[in-house]
């Protein structure tokens, strides 16, 4: 019988919101903006977790990396490992990897004229750091590292600062070799890169892999392989496969390298669903105020259905068919409009640089980017979709249980 | 004057339903409004206290330029005595004298360049965490105790374990050579990085006679009720330490540079989701006070008609509106400040907070306690206010136009 | 070790060659003045006390030393005075340098990561100790002018790094008097504008040779901090068992 009553109680909804224009706008305004807001604001949240997630995975972090086993704890040379051997090449090399990268990794000196600083010294394989880490973008001033033999310096932007130095100057780089023995060299300056966080920035100190393997007496061994792959989630197979082809070393996903962000991660997840439930609070009180008022209003044409005999049953589907309408109407409106905002007038993001004097050189990104994410907008639409036809139910009910004589007579 | 008041109150009252629905939606989004905001900057307090807390405190005794380039030499005489006297003055939540250098730490086959860091044991737990995050072993036990605290990368790094040896060397305040063998009786882990690996603590009168350091000693660390009482904190530290002219005080600002600028940054996505939280509220109650006036625009219709000038009409709406909102934001407030109290005596366990708090360890970390302010318990309130008013010129720009005879026949 | 406190002091302790073999006047070329100093210092030994005086300007701290050289890969330095440090040594052997305190009895191998702290509190750093006489090899050296002085001929050298030397330097402009004493040795940056100067105030005779008495090593800037050496006493060409420059003798003094 339902399936019979659905399309006339649609019907039926459909007319009585557009007998009322005004009111129906009201209504529909409320739920757009409710929506809207919580569109955006989940984009502005996600937007702000992936810049950091995206930051940390490009701090020389990558997707997966594979060790020394000894080496995260006390990243020395003697804990470095032999080039990847054809097991893991295949693997590497296969389409699931987007892109890897052997480095070199230890700690170093740096010594000006003026300052000297502890830092780590990477080799690096400029080609295969593209997309992989930050040391793979452009450089903000001098030029990238072109090859795994090239002997330039690339130094953090901050860093050129604190040792007085600039692009041109030489400065002097010192570490252990493999016999323990003081290795030691002049570099001159490339290129200066700029990074998020300062304390990247003054951390490490970028040469071609070839030049720093000779320089500590490494021959072709390595401190790490990092690889990144098309999705950061779902990793485990992969690194599965490479702990099977290199049962020696160390395999470790970014979530096991980085387990802070993981727990941060979770924290935000829940922030959001709270921050959700707030705005729908707010926005439920609107809703079934307007809708209650809406009702009361009808009043008299409820009491009429009732003795004209629609069954109360129907009253409550009828009330709850229109608040489904326009739900509908206003959660579509409210995603358009979310996603305008979001991915239109706000693409490029909002630089907060003018807000909060001075922060470029603080622990968070200058511009805010939204990023819309369609698992965020599901749980939205769905939410205020079922939590609004929960509120419409204590009008419905109130509505339906009118005396329909009573009723008539009401002004 | 008194006649209108009187009927305004009296129309209040006509349509109980209403009133108290919309009172209801306001007093609802008052709550929402005054719990919001101070947990929300309950938990910046978080976020400061919990970088604070591990090691630098609220602020610190230091000798001019120590801050800037911490030689051993620049040390402030008879610190322990100055200590008492803060102490003493009962002002102050926690006092603690420290000396710092920096030292190779050895373990016959591997050494590494630490900090060493001579406290107060008794004191040193009222200003920093790390007594506290000792995962084996105790930490120091008497201010001369021959013994050692290490950070547990360190002590992994070193490959030593409880009792131990650990031989020290570095330079002394008089450039003697500063060498001494401790056992280590403690490894800490704070979840920093750079603590766990460069870090040790050893008793202060220890650290005096190794370093021959006289009575002499680097930072008196201090550690107020709230960081928030920052300006009491250093006006207090003013006043009793104003004999002593070889000292500067230090706040946590300028202790941990960059901290402030990321909370900044912070406050500003705060705001934003602050202002749009204000806005879904506003809308919510915009609609409501809209709807009421379409509902009610047969009884304009009737008053015009009775002859009642517009004027007279629109002062009654709002009034009405006026006192509809501050009996909603009476009602709001008191049961808003009474969950702020109720929280900020309990705390509010943050779903997911936990897992970060272990990470850190930092038990601060897991519960959040609203911060009590005038100002933040204030905004939200005196936003709904200023925007009802503004909402209830629509209602009476639109009495205005009111053609009587159409305005009765609308149901 | 008196000459291996630095390259600077090396350079001064190739002074205490009559380099017989190489008449001045004919090495009017940079690099072979440098040269046969170097040749001339990789056969001897030697064994002299001196005083190291660091100085700040609310402060100041004198220490005695005795050291033994043999060749330019082995030195050993220990502390006499003041008593509180006595005992305390350093041993280099190439580039690896280690440390004994009597206090703990402990011989350690000084980390590459310690080698820019400052050794013993003086303006030098370990690294700057532990500079090879390699090192020379890593400059382009070239002579700016010959001067007359104290009716000595004054050599006025230039020495830049190598692209990959690992010298922070821009350039070093050393005053060689003809008898090899060191007068001056400048270090620049690399704007070309000097940041330290070390400069030999008194030039004597001691152990049969003309050394350099006592030097100052300051930086341009702050004057009044210092650290001045002294040439107590000094023998040279002596023989120095091997057995002086090992782990067991810096532990256990034999010489």
């Amino acid at each position: 019988m339902m399936k019979r009553t659905l399309p006339l109680l649609a019907t039926l909804g459909w007319r009585n919101l557009w007998r009322h224009p005004k009111r129906t706008f009201v209504i529909l305004f409320a739920i757009t903006l409710g929506v809207w807001f919580m569109v955006i604001s989940a984009g502005m949240m996600v937007g702000i977790i992936e810049q950091q997630v995206r930051d940390t995975i490009f701090n020389l972090t990558g997707h997966a990396q594979i060790h020394n086993p000894e080496y995260r704890d006390d990243p020395a040379i003697e804990h470095s490992m032999p080039p990847p051997t054809p097991a893991m090449l295949e693997i590497l090399n296969s389409p699931k990897v987007k892109q890897w990268s052997s480095r070199v990794r230890l700690p170093a000196v740096v010594m000006s004229e003026r300052e000297s600083r502890g830092v780590t010294l990477v080799g690096i394989d400029p080609k295969h750091e593209q997309g992989l880490s930050l040391i793979g973008e452009p450089v903000v001033e001098g030029r990238a590292l072109e090859s795994i033999d090239d002997d330039g310096i690339v130094i953090g932007r901050r860093m050129a600062e604190k040792l007085e130095t600039r692009v041109g100057k030489r400065i002097v780089v010192m570490s252990q070799n493999k016999n323990k023995e003081v290795a030691d060299r002049g570099f001159r300056i490339v290129g200066l890169y700029r990074a998020e966080l300062e304390s990247t920035e003054t951390a490490y100190v970028f040469t071609g892999r070839k030049t720093a393997q000779k320089l500590l007496g490494l021959n072709d061994d390595l401190s790490e392989i990092a690889l990144i792959t098309y999705s950061r989630d779902g990793l485990e197979p992969l690194v599965a496969s490479l702990r099977q082809a290199a049962p020696t070393l160390e395999t470790k996903s970014w979530k096991e390298l980085e387990p802070l962000m993981v727990s941060a991660l979770k924290v935000y997840d829940n922030f959001m669903i709270i921050w959700y439930l707030i705005i729908f609070g707010a926005m439920a009180f609107g809703l079934t105020n307007t809708m209650l008022m809406a009702i009361f209003e009808r009043t008299r044409e409820i009491g009429l259905f009732q003795a004209l005999g629609m069954r109360p049953r129907y009253i409550v589907g009828q009330v709850l068919m229109e608040t489904f309408i326009l739900l509908l109407i206003g959660v579509a409106l409210g995603n358009l409009t979310g996603w305008f905002t979001s991915d239109v007038i706000f693409a490029d993001g909002i630089d907060l640089t003018e807000f909060a004097r001075g922060m470029e050189s603080f622990q968070m990104s200058s511009i805010m980017r939204f990023q819309l994410e369609a698992r965020d907008l599901i749980t939205i639409n769905l939410m205020v979709i079922v939590l609004g036809l929960l509120a419409s139910l204590y009008p419905a009910l109130k509505a339906a249980r009118y005396v329909p004589v009573e009723a008539i007579t009401r002004t | 004057m008194g006649i209108v008041f009187h009927l305004a109150w009296r129309n209040l009252w006509r349509n109980r339903r209403r009133t108290w629905l919309t009172a209801g939606a306001i007093a609802f989004s008052t709550i929402l409004l005054v719990l919001w905001v101070p947990i929300q900057f309950g938990a910046y307090e978080i976020m400061i206290n919990a970088s604070l807390a591990v090691f630098p405190g609220h602020a610190q005794i230091q000798r001019p330029g120590y801050q800037e380039k911490p030689k051993i030499r620049n040390a402030i005489d008879n610190a322990e005595t100055l200590a008492k006297k803060l102490r003493a003055s009962n002002q102050f939540v926690g006092v603690a004298t420290r000396a710092q250098g920096f030292a190779l730490l050895s373990s016959g086959t591997r050494s590494y360049g630490a900090q060493v860091v001579g406290v107060e044991p008794v004191f040193e737990s009222g200003t920093s965490s790390i007594p506290g995050l000792v995962k084996k072993g105790r930490y120091l036990s008497g201010i001369d105790a021959q013994e050692m605290v290490i950070g547990a990368a360190l002590a992994r790094n070193l490959k030593i374990k409880i009792g131990d040896e650990v031989t020290l060397i570095g330079g002394g305040k008089d450039g003697s050579v500063a060498a001494a063998i401790l056992p280590v009786v403690g490894i800490f882990e704070s979840g920093s990085n750079e603590l766990d690996r460069f870090f040790s603590e050893i008793p202060l009168h220890t650290f005096q006679n190794i370093f021959s350091m006289g009575h002499s000693a680097h930072a008196i660390a201090i550690v107020g009720k709230t960081v928030e009482e920052q300006d009491s904190l250093l006006t207090a530290l003013r006043q009793e330490t104003k004999d002593r002219n070889d000292i500067v005080i230090l706040g946590w600002e300028q202790l941990v540079p960059g901290l402030k600028e990321g909370i900044q940054v912070d406050k500003v996505s705060g705001f934003i989701f602050y202002g749009i939280l204000i806005a879904v509220v506003v809308f919510s109650i915009l609609n409501t006070f809209l709807m009421s006036v379409l509902e009610r625009t047969r009884e304009f219709g009737l008053m015009l008609a009775l002859g009642s000038r517009p004027k007279r009409i629109a002062m009654l709406m709002m009034l009405e509106s006026t006192l509809l909102t501050l009996m909603g934001l009476i009602i709001g407030m008191t049961i808003g400040s009474a969950l702020v109290y109720w929280v900020h005596i309990v705390g509010f366990a943050y779903p997911g907070m936990e897992d970060l708090a272990q990470q850190y360890n930092m038990p601060g970390l897991s519960r959040l306690y609203p911060q009590l302010d005038l100002f933040n318990f204030l905004i939200g309130p005196g936003s709904i206010f200023i925007a009802t008013n503004i909402v209830a010129w629509i209602p009476v720009l639109r009495i205005r136009k009111l053609e009587p005879v159409e305005a009765m026949r609308t149901i | 070790m008196f000459p291996r406190i630095t390259r600077t002091t090396m350079l001064t302790a190739l002074t205490v060659f009559n380099l017989a073999s190489i008449a001045p006047a004919q090495a009017l070329d940079a690099a072979a003045i440098i040269k046969a100093a170097m040749d001339q210092w990789r056969g001897t030994s030697s064994h002299s006390t001196m005083s190291m005086t660091i100085h700040r300007p609310d402060w100041e701290r004198t220490m005695v030393m005795e050291g033994w050289t043999a060749g330019d890969k082995k030195s050993l330095v220990r502390v006499l005075e003041p008593k509180k440090d006595a005992g305390n040594g350093t041993l280099l052997i190439g580039d690896n340098m280690w440390t004994f305190s009597p206090k703990v009895n402990r011989v350690i191998k000084i980390p590459s990561s310690m080698m820019n702290q400052s050794w013993m509190g003086s303006d030098f750093s370990n690294k700057d100790i532990a500079r090879s006489a390699d090192i020379i090899d890593q400059y382009h050296h070239s002579l700016l002018e010959t001067q007359t002085a104290d009716g000595h001929k004054v050599y006025v050298i230039q020495s830049v790094p190598k692209e990959d030397a690992p010298v922070v330097w821009g350039k070093e402009v050393l005053r060689i008097r003809d008898d090899y004493v060191l007068l001056e040795h400048t270090f620049f940056d690399q704007d070309m504008k000097p940041v330290k100067r070390m400069k030999t105030s008194k030039v004597g005779m001691m152990g049969g040779r003309m050394v350099a008495l006592q030097e100052r090593m300051a930086k341009i800037e702050t004057k009044d901090e210092y650290t001045e050496f002294k040439m107590l006493s000094a023998k040279f060409d002596i023989s120095v068992p091997g057995s002086t420059f090992t782990l067991s003798n810096l532990r256990n003094p034999r010489f």
